[in-house]
């Protein structure tokens, strides 16, 4: 500060003094984000060669026609997209309702409450929740010893090292950031637009469907977008519930990388995994859009 | 039994009491005001008509029905808010849809019943428009519209002209007015500003800490204020603290200083001989002219200050250790008065009110 105070002294304007304090932040970012992405792009269009980790100046499209020439490589593709999709639907089911109490609880106490009980999860590693949750999941988990004690099934179900789990686990991970973004968006939809609704003949069920979730639509969408970008790029939760069974891009990443030593190959799939994604992004701000009178 | 009817009612919040003991007729057709500053209890007397907040006591009674059970759906009223809770995700004419939609209308219908109350409210045109694309005073009309297109018993405004400009509250004053005559809907107004309580309303009823002070006219308000507090609260007022000398039916006389003057009883109030009392007399009903040698007023005074407001002159009066505020059209007959020039102070004797 004294530093900038002094330079700011010795000629530099109000303006572009400003601009030096993000200096620290941009510099940071330049490298380690704009760079090793940069490279990771670039490598994706290096021939492939196991082992070699630097760029080098040929360009091959080798990667891409293998990645689109392989089925197993587009059905990971596919159930990436299935599995963040089906992540972000289940999340929203689950966490509107809960949402929903938390943004009408106008008492700050139970309120405060309230938004512990959703972010205490967060406060455990993921690693170490996906252990706790193997427990409950697992062949000889508690589930499955009830389900087996009320003879409702035969044998243990298969609840984790599957779609399935990797969908729990997901979801479980996912919920605070897809109430914290609903609760901030429900909030802000004023009490008036209900109360119109009724007093035009509406019933409660009718003026929530017809104009407190419609006008909640914004956070549904970005929740849901968060989520979806959560859930797509998430390595840990596929290796361990899905105990590298669940083939989803960011797990065949990991293998070409640390497995197979195939730099170039890890990085196409994390290019198209990123495509992916942004993609996402475009189709839902198209969405929003519509959906809300552009109010997204 | 009035169209509008609320019998005993109040509505405690934990331990503290928004409304108490209410009781009001209000009768159809009428343009009636809820007068009073915030947290008076006018909102939730709204509130509790509109059927989104239950009273703990008393019951509600509208066009013979008793309705204080009824959620807000069943109640065939009309509301618009402050904010005009326009919905908006869904375009003008969606909004104004709403209700014919609810009440399952046939298309065609609510077509023709949309258009035919986007005329009225002078919106033709704006049908595929969304809330962010209006201004203030088109989504009043457009939360008008939505709401006269049910053609409900009542209709509500709670404070609908606090979010527009000074112009367009002017304008919008008097094209609700108009609206609702032309309409002839029974309408309850809820606002803090007197004045547009005194320019719109048939009745207003003044209201302080949950209580009704007084109902009344426009003119019944304003010139036989029942207390001390609506005479401060509705316009301006010079409120000449003294001492009443005699009692003679409505009309008694009050010495000011060494002044006696006469004021008269507002309805229901008695005073008795020495008594302190305060004497109401509003600016624009109080003459002043430049003191004659020859001439011995009742009253006089000297002028404090001068404040020159282009249609009127205001001067602030002496009058021994009190102030009086004076309004004066600008006109070329009535004179311009100097600073520390002595006047003489003069109103109708039924322009004073002697105030218990």
């Amino acid at each position: 500060m004294t530093k900038a105070l002094a330079i700011g002294a010795s000629g530099l304007s109000q303006h572009q003094l400003k601009w030096l304090l993000v200096v620290p932040l941009v510099a940071f970012f330049v490298l380690f984000f704009v760079i090793p992405v940069g490279l990771l792009f670039a490598t994706s269009f290096n021939p492939a060669k196991v082992g070699q980790v630097a760029v080098v100046s040929d360009i091959s499209f080798d990667n891409y026609i293998r990645f689109f020439s392989r089925s197993n490589y587009l059905m990971a593709a596919g159930r990436s997209v299935l599995l963040a999709s089906i992540v972000s639907l289940i999340t929203l089911v689950v966490a509107y309702p809960m949402a929903f109490v938390i943004a009408k609880t106008e008492n700050p106490a139970r309120n405060t409450f309230l938004l512990i009980l959703v972010l205490a999860s967060m406060q455990l590693d993921m690693v170490i929740r996906l252990y706790g949750m193997m427990v409950i999941l697992g062949d000889n988990g508690l589930i499955n010893q009830i389900f087996q004690g009320l003879g409702l099934t035969d044998g243990p179900v298969a609840l984790m090292y599957n779609f399935r789990g990797v969908v729990f686990g997901l979801v479980q991970f996912a919920l605070p950031f897809m109430i914290l973004t609903l609760v901030g968006v429900i909030k802000g939809i004023p009490p008036s637009l209900e109360e119109a609704a009724r007093s035009l003949g509406a019933s409660r069920r009718r003026a929530f469907m017809r104009v407190t979730l419609p006008a909640s639509m914004p956070g549904i969408l970005s929740g849901s977008l968060l989520v979806f970008a959560l859930s797509i790029s998430s390595y840990i939760v596929p290796a361990l519930m899905g105990g590298f069974r669940v083939g989803v891009l960011p797990i065949h990443i990991y293998q070409q990388v640390a497995e197979s030593a195939r730099f170039q190959f890890g990085a196409t799939i994390a290019v198209i995994l990123f495509l992916i994604s942004a993609t996402a992004v475009a189709v839902y701000l198209k969405l929003g859009n519509r959906s809300s009178g552009g109010l997204a | 039994m009035a169209y509008v009817e609320f019998s005993t009612i109040s509505k405690h919040f934990g331990n503290s009491v928004a409304v108490a003991d209410l009781d009001l007729q209000i009768e159809q057709g009428e343009f009636f005001s809820l007068l009073g500053p915030s947290g008076c209890g006018k909102s939730t007397t709204l509130r509790m008509l509109a059927g989104f907040v239950k009273p703990t006591t008393g019951t509600i009674h509208v066009n013979g029905r008793d309705v204080t059970a009824l959620p807000p759906e069943a109640r065939d009223i009309g509301i618009v808010f402050q904010n005009y809770a326009i919905f908006p995700h869904m375009t003008v004419f969606d909004n104004i849809a709403f209700g014919l939609v609810e009440r399952k209308l046939p298309r065609a219908e609510i077509k023709q019943k949309v258009d035919a109350a986007l005329a009225e409210v002078g919106m033709t045109g704006f049908e595929d428009r969304y809330e962010r694309e209006l201004s203030g005073g088109q989504k009043q009309r457009v939360a008008l519209a939505r709401v006269l297109v049910i053609e409900p018993e009542i209709l509500l405004l709670d404070e609908p002209l606090s979010a527009l400009d000074k112009k367009m509250r002017e304008e919008m004053k008097f094209w609700i007015k108009n609206i609702q005559r032309s309409v002839g809907i029974t309408t309850i107004y809820v606002t803090h500003d007197q004045s547009e309580a005194l320019t719109m309303s048939d009745r207003i009823a003044v209201m302080d800490q949950g209580r009704v002070l007084q109902i009344g006219t426009p003119v019944e308000i304003y010139e036989q204020p029942a207390s001390r507090f609506i005479a401060e609260f509705i316009g301006e007022s010079n409120l000449l603290n003294g001492t009443v000398k005699e009692v003679d039916g409505a009309v008694s006389s009050i010495r000011i200083g060494t002044a006696t003057v006469t004021g008269r009883l507002t309805q229901n109030s008695s005073v008795s001989k020495d008594q302190d009392v305060a004497l109401l007399v509003r600016p624009e009903m109080i003459r002043l002219h430049a003191l004659d040698a020859d001439e011995q007023p009742k009253l006089t005074g000297t002028v404090a200050e001068t404040i020159y407001q282009g249609s009127v002159v205001r001067y602030r009066i002496q009058i021994a250790d009190q102030d009086l505020m004076v309004e004066v059209a600008n006109r070329p007959d009535l004179p311009r008065l100097d600073m520390a020039e002595e006047v003489a102070v003069f109103w109708d004797a039924d322009s004073g009110v002697v105030m218990a």
